[in-house]
């Protein structure tokens, strides 16, 4: 086939698409663990305290780490059953403190967030959100509440909810747009009773028609709720660049959406924040997509928080071919993992198992100045000229050059044809740069 | 059953694909788009156009890896680019040079211009381009003989030759536009002739995203636009600049090096608006029918200070970046 990839300026990269094997499985409901492990850095920012003992008796849905400080967020249990230990375990940042909790398989509900959802005033309803441990569940796991609270003199009057999952593999968004969009509606009408919002927009890449469809009908003649189908291409769902596509706005260097008056909030934060504010439900489960060629009978599962993803590997069917690569998250920007022990957490919207041949390293070769690392960075970025500054030590270079702004979406690496490792310079210079303003502040 | 612990899993960070478009792969399409302006050179002045292609790809290649031999650096000959190159030299001269001038051609585009300053990716001046000029220079008895195709074999004079110094109406004698357009009794270098076969390769280029078609657009519209304007809005006159000699083929193979070209989506806008600002005012003002040549080389050298200052603004940031010039 020809593949009609034009060379010039654009706003990303056309990687690969490898949706096929899950985008038409409805969504079902993962086996259940016996242990379940819970990471206490599961989110951005400072890492929870467990506030359970071993040997304690939890509930489902039973607080059982507190959120340190404004940047955290409180973790719960998914399941009811006992406490095991509160050891180090391995999770997708590396080995970390985790509450490992033996599931009793009986479900025994802990008492709701809320026992009335009448009369809740903006003030309760992010409060629900902030007690329930919510946190953008699109793979940033930023906590939701930050997100949501302007500082003075900052008037938010822009939504926008991503729906745009431009990993390659990833399927559990657009599963959940079709199977939950009355939820995810809901959700949005929420969110707008707590600012003066004058515009929501849903973003769709345009390679997802049927969850369009099914949103439709779920806002039906709501006219404050516009749907956007967008090109697809990636980094489509990176939160800049959906606010400069949208709303034509752009974030300012080192800033967050609400400097620009927009809160992003991805389709399953959305969900999660109408559960917590409608039924006083914390985050306890999730949808993950389990993928990848190796993998035998790939799947959308609603899995709990904290299962092991061994257990969701058994459910698929093990594997048919070996793997080269796990992925906590997908080809573009996910961290491998080597355990099958490490947990499904707040954040992780798919796994994926890479072919044993893609994952060999080609041969470095000299650039040819193609200009393609800059034709597809998101940021507008001159990605070459940062890693050739840091390769020459050159760091006050790389910082002119804006390493800073980089928002690690791998399109330059991807893209390279002479096979430069790209973004790992400029994550290296990133990290001097960092380094040496700490040192001398 | 396979399971995880029986299989070696790799930690290298993201992104953990990667295009499959590796640098061979896009010289090859270069390849393969220059063999459509080589057919029409084959049709129009028979087979030894094959040859001295052959000569050309066969000479620059050794050079290149009798180069990389002798200074123990690794081979590149497998990525074609010397390939190229070589196809560019053979069909950038007319049918009556002599071999040995697409020989001396080679080895100063290798050796001189390529390798010397450190081989692919380091030439600031196109070598193909830069070979042209060399030959045109030094060896312009045995290069500059326009030979239109057909058995009697008449030296013709180029229609450039006409329409320069300060000339401002195309004379009797330069073919028709229809001609000029087909390669059809036209005299000159053997690739360039058929402006028909380099268009059919622009859009092979384009469409495999190997070339950025606005680099030639950008390049040839200005010339179009300058000499239309002073032309008196003559079409004939404007058609004629654009049709005739080296300008299209250029344009499409050698304006489009990524090397010795600018690098950002800006300066690649001022590369080829500059580009064709000074063939047409080397044309028209030194009657120099060469200008071609000499544009995308002055503009070889100017692609790093045009890059240094048009660095994209980045995302959320006012200005562009101050940056130094690119090493």
């Amino acid at each position: 086939m020809l593949n009609m990839k034009l060379k010039y300026k654009r706003q990303g990269a056309y990687t690969e698409e490898r949706k096929s094997r899950t985008e038409k499985k409805s969504i079902i409901e993962a086996p259940l663990s016996e242990k379940m492990i819970y990471p206490m850095n599961m989110h951005i920012g400072k890492p929870a305290e467990p506030i359970v003992e071993v040997g304690d008796d939890v509930k489902m849905g039973q607080l059982i780490a507190e959120k340190q400080g404004f940047v955290s967020a409180n973790i719960y249990s998914s399941v009811s059953g006992t406490v095991e230990s509160i050891e180090e375990k391995p999770s997708m940042h590396g080995p970390h403190l985790a509450i490992v909790i033996k599931n009793d398989f009986k479900d025994t509900p802990a008492p709701a967030l809320t026992s009335t959802q009448e009369d809740l005033t903006s003030q309760d309803k992010l409060s629900l959100i902030e007690r329930a441990g919510i946190v953008g569940m699109g793979g940033a796991t930023f906590p939701t509440h930050v997100k949501l609270s302007p500082p003075k003199g900052k008037a938010i009057d822009t939504l926008i909810i991503n729906g745009a999952e431009c990993e390659t593999y990833s399927t559990a968004d657009h599963r959940l747009m079709i199977e939950s969009a009355e939820e995810i509606v809901a959700g949005i009408k929420e969110l707008l009773t707590l600012f003066p919002i004058k515009q929501t927009y849903i973003a769709i890449e345009s390679n997802v028609h049927d969850s369009v469809c099914a949103l439709k009908q779920a806002i039906g003649d709501d006219e404050r709720i516009q749907i956007k189908e967008l090109e697809t291409i990636y980094p489509q769902g990176a939160e800049k660049r959906l606010i400069k596509t949208l709303v034509n706005r752009e974030v300012p260097s080192g800033g967050l959406p609400l400097d620009v008056h927009t809160i992003v909030a991805n389709v399953s934060t959305v969900r999660a924040a109408h559960l917590a504010i409608q039924k006083g439900l914390p985050l306890m489960d999730r949808v993950t997509t389990v993928t990848g060629e190796p993998i035998k009978d790939p799947q959308n599962f609603r899995v709990r928080i904290g299962t092991p993803i061994q257990v969701l590997i058994d459910a698929c069917g093990g594997f048919v071919e070996k793997t080269g690569k796990m992925l906590h998250g997908g080809p573009m920007m996910g961290k491998p993992i080597t355990s099958g022990q490490v947990p499904i957490t707040k954040g992780t919207s798919v796994i994926s198992f890479l072919p044993k041949e893609e994952v060999k390293v080609d041969e470095r070769t000299p650039c040819i100045k193609c200009a393609e690392c800059l034709n597809v960075c998101p940021v507008n970025l001159q990605p070459i000229l940062i890693s050739n500054a840091y390769e020459q030590g050159d760091i006050d270079e790389a910082e002119r050059l804006g390493a800073m702004d980089c928002i690690d979406c791998g399109n330059c690496s991807y893209i390279c044809p002479a096979n430069i490792p790209l973004l790992d310079n400029i994550r290296q210079a990133k990290t001097e740069i960092k380094a040496r303003k700490e040192k001398s502040s | 059953m396979m399971s995880l612990q029986d299989m070696t899993l790799k930690m290298s960070a993201s992104p953990h694909l990667k295009s499959r478009r590796k640098t061979d792969w896009i010289m090859k399409q270069v390849v393969i788009a220059l063999f459509l302006p080589l057919l029409a050179a084959i049709y129009f002045f028979g087979i030894r156009s094959l040859f001295m292609v052959i000569v050309g790809v066969a000479s620059s290649v050794l050079f290149e890896y009798g180069f990389q031999k002798l200074r123990d650096q690794p081979i590149r000959i497998n990525d074609y680019s010397a390939v190229i190159t070589g196809m560019l030299i053979g069909l950038s001269v007319p049918v009556t040079a002599p071999y040995w001038t697409i020989i001396i051609g080679s080895f100063f585009a290798i050796v001189i211009i390529k390798q010397l300053p450190g081989g692919i990716g380091r030439n600031m001046f196109n070598p193909a381009v830069g070979a042209r000029v060399m030959l045109k220079v030094f060896f312009s008895p045995w290069i500059t003989n326009w030979v239109a195709p057909g058995a009697d074999a008449v030296s013709t004079a180029t229609p450039l030759e006409s329409i320069g110094h300060f000339s401002k109406t195309v004379g009797e004698e330069v073919p028709g536009l229809w001609d000029l357009f087909l390669g059809v009794n036209l005299g000159g270098n053997i690739g360039e002739t058929s402006k028909l076969m380099i268009l059919l390769a622009f859009v092979y280029l384009v469409v495999r995203g190997v070339i950025n078609m606005k680099i030639p657009l950008y390049y040839v519209g200005t010339v179009a636009v300058i000499s239309s304007i002073y032309g008196g809005y003559s079409v004939d006159y404007m058609m004629t600049h654009v049709l005739s000699g080296t300008l299209i083929f250029a344009a499409v193979f050698m304006a489009t090096d990524y090397t010795s070209g600018a690098l950002t989506p800006t300066g690649q806008t001022v590369f080829a608006i500059g580009a064709g600002l000074l063939t047409i005012v080397i044309r028209i003002v030194f009657n120099f029918p060469g200008g071609v040549g000499f544009a995308i080389l002055i503009m070889n050298a100017l692609s790093p200070v045009i890059d240094k200052y048009l660095a994209p603004r980045i995302y959320g940031h006012k200005k562009r970046p101050k940056v130094s010039l690119a090493k």
